[in-house]
């Protein structure tokens, strides 16, 4: 496993010139990764979900990564890209609840740029917290609307207009 | 998904993996100045050239409008193609500085009509320009190709500014090109129908593009 800038770099380098070993070992050592970054970022049951879109859109998009430049900002932007994605569907099919629980992980330079507290203290506080309770904690809407003391339907109202913001707020970054 | 999936999934991109050379920006930079130097060349050939031009140059305010709305053109142009190689953390803005410097242009044309009355009713009088304003718009329509091909071919991550960006910069180049042929010097003229190009251009690029960027 070798998680270091110049490690990734060099695999991808060689993944570009077609050697599948190096490309396995890195698409291992991005599946570590993205698991990480996206632990902070979105409910615990869809992260393998999220690193397997990720893994496959990396796959489809190999030749915009310049040897010339950091491999991490590369990977975190295509990872970052599937996140936006997959919250415009989440705002689109209004899919609310789930019982998970949040997974910790450390933030890195890459993460800390996008940290989701941050970006949440760019929302409206009901936003916010409805985001946070439901989206990243893990609980229902009927859970929710009990802790924050906002209607079920301001909750799923505030989760719409919130995931919406973010993901302009994310693009933004 | 659960691990066993996921690996083989991994097994199953490594396995189909091939050589794949990267891609040069300066592939999609030869691409776009093709596009506006065919899209001028078209112009030209169908409509010729404004008289004073062959003969050594155009007067000092429509050369100014030229490299401003050029300034855009190349900015915007830039900018959608870096857009194509992502990266968090990377600027892909350039483009709203000369935006920014380009908007000089209507403020002057504004502050140009209230003081020079004869100025704006010269424009008034001739009415809608549609003859600049699709010519404006037509012409930078294969820079606006050049770069949404390289878009499509690469990884935008924010869809909707490309199609913003993609339009600015045909809207731009067209203006340039059809300033080569447009003889009317009234800076009201050029801010307004060779501007107006660029406007709906950009409006154009973000209506419509957006879909076909999404991967």
């Amino acid at each position: 496993m070798s998680l270091d800038e110049p490690s990734l770099a060099r695999l991808m380098a060689a993944s570009q010139r077609g050697d599948r070993a190096a490309y396995r070992a890195l698409l291992g050592d991005c599946r570590l990764w993205l698991a990480r970054y996206f632990a902070r970022r979105i409910a615990p049951h869809q992260i393998d979900d999220l690193v397997q879109e990720t893994l496959v859109s990396m796959h489809r998009k190999l030749a915009t990564w310049d040897s010339g430049r950091a491999f991490l900002p590369w990977l975190a932007a295509i990872a970052r890209y599937r996140w936006i994605d997959m919250l415009r569907r989440q705002r689109d099919e209004a899919e609310l609840g789930d019982n998970d629980a949040a997974v910790g992980a450390e933030d890195e330079a890459v993460h800390a740029r996008l940290s989701i507290d941050r970006l949440m203290t760019l929302l409206p506080p009901g936003q916010a917290q409805a985001i946070t309770l439901v989206k990243i904690e893990g609980a229902s809407i009927a859970e929710a609307s009990q802790i924050c003391g906002q209607s079920e339907s301001l909750v799923k109202v505030n989760i719409h207009r919130g995931l919406k913001k973010l993901a302009q707020l994310i693009e933004s970054e | 998904m659960d691990k066993v999936s996921i690996e083989n999934l991994i097994d199953g991109l490594a396995d189909e993996l091939q050589p794949v050379p990267p891609k040069k920006m300066v592939r999609g930079l030869l691409w776009t100045a093709a596009g506006w130097l065919a899209g001028a060349a078209l112009l030209l050939w169908l409509y010729g050239m404004r008289h004073d031009l062959a003969a050594g140059g155009m007067p000092a305010l429509s050369m100014l409008s030229f490299w401003l709305i050029a300034a855009t053109g190349v900015a915007a142009a830039w900018s959608a193609l870096r857009m194509g190689l992502p990266g968090v953390g990377r600027d892909y803005s350039g483009w709203r500085w000369a935006v920014l410097a380009a908007l000089s242009l209507p403020i002057a044309a504004l502050l140009l009509a209230v003081g020079d009355g004869h100025a704006a009713m010269d424009v008034a009088r001739h009415g809608l320009d549609a003859h600049c304003l699709s010519l404006g718009i037509a012409s930078g329509l294969g820079v606006g190709a050049a770069l949404f091909l390289w878009l499509k071919s690469a990884a935008p991550t924010s869809p909707t500014r490309a199609g913003w960006v993609i339009g600015l910069a045909s809207g731009a180049a067209g203006a340039t090109i059809v300033a080569l042929h447009c003889a009317d010097d009234n800076l009201i003229h050029i801010a307004l129908w060779h501007g107006l190009a660029v406007v709906i251009s950009a409006v154009a690029g973000r209506l419509i593009l957006p879909r076909f960027l999404r991967w």
